[in-house]
């Protein structure tokens, strides 16, 4: 059913740890139940695809790091964009990024919008 | 009853390796599906819930694609189905107690009902008996994968 699409928009970032392992578990979980799901990662969401930082970011003391959960919806299927214009807030390039990421600008999150069934924002 | 790498694995059953589901040909026409007793090592023995897409009941699942979602507070992943066939149920049992997964996943808990799209010709793309279970044990080994 490749018409059923979800998106969820990820804007948190290093600074609200415990923001950042649900949307991730959410997109794991939208794949195993066969929904196509595309994260868009912008303003501080972008920073946790630098490379190395998801490891530093623990959203429960002495848990899994964010790298893992990114790593288990890179593993499901989940598509990961981000947006053009945070890479620059950031002083971001794409050598920066951890592998598996699409850069797109903010047209592209809007089509991804109205293509979706359901859109998320974290 | 017989046990490869500490995994609990039935001869009679018909085996989706890479996935580690299984399948159970019944009376009916029907067939019995679950996760493997390696699947419940994988998922833990903590689970949150089953889930069933309501309106994928009555639909057919390719084979490999989800029937199920089974989650823990740290796991989810699909229950593929093990060949092509439409969903005729699910198993009303888990919603109360989710852990028969791992108890008893060849008995009590079952994951779902369904029937399938043409048996005797898919049955021989899965693994059984004792040539089954030794290339199940290949891909345990493989993997690095036991239930002790």
């Amino acid at each position: 059913m490749a018409d059923d699409k979800i998106l969820i928009v990820m804007t948190s970032g290093p600074d609200t740890p415990r923001r950042c392992a649900t949307p991730f578990f959410f997109a794991t979980l939208a794949a195993a139940m066969e929904y196509e799901v595309t994260m868009f990662f912008t303003i501080d969401g972008t920073l946790l695809l630098k490379k190395g930082m998801a490891d530093t970011v623990f959203p429960k003391a002495g848990g899994k790091p964010v790298s893992g959960f990114i790593q288990d919806a890179l593993d499901a299927g989940v598509k990961f964009t981000a947006c053009t214009a945070s890479m620059e807030l950031h002083d971001m390039t794409t050598e920066d990024l951890i592998d598996g990421i699409k850069m797109v600008g903010g047209a592209y999150m809007w089509q991804l919008a109205e293509d979706a069934k359901t859109t998320m924002t974290f | 009853m017989t046990e490869v790498r500490g995994c609990n694995l039935p001869e009679d059953l018909y085996y989706l390796i890479d996935k580690h589901v299984w399948a159970k040909p019944m009376e009916d026409g029907t067939l019995r599906v679950g996760m493997t007793a390696v699947a419940a090592k994988l998922a833990g023995s903590n689970l949150a819930g089953v889930t069933f897409k309501a309106k994928n009941i009555g639909q057919e699942i390719a084979q490999g694609k989800s029937l199920a979602t089974v989650e823990s507070s740290k796991f989810v992943g699909p229950v593929p189905a093990p060949v092509t066939g439409v969903l005729i149920r699910g198993n009303e049992k888990l919603a109360a107690d989710p852990n028969f997964v791992s108890r008893d996943p060849y008995g009590e808990g079952w994951i779902a009902e369904i029937k399938p799209a043409n048996w005797d010709a898919d049955k021989g793309s899965l693994a059984t008996g004792a040539d089954g279970i030794a290339a199940y044990q290949a891909k345990l080994e493989a993997d690095n994968i036991s239930c002790s």
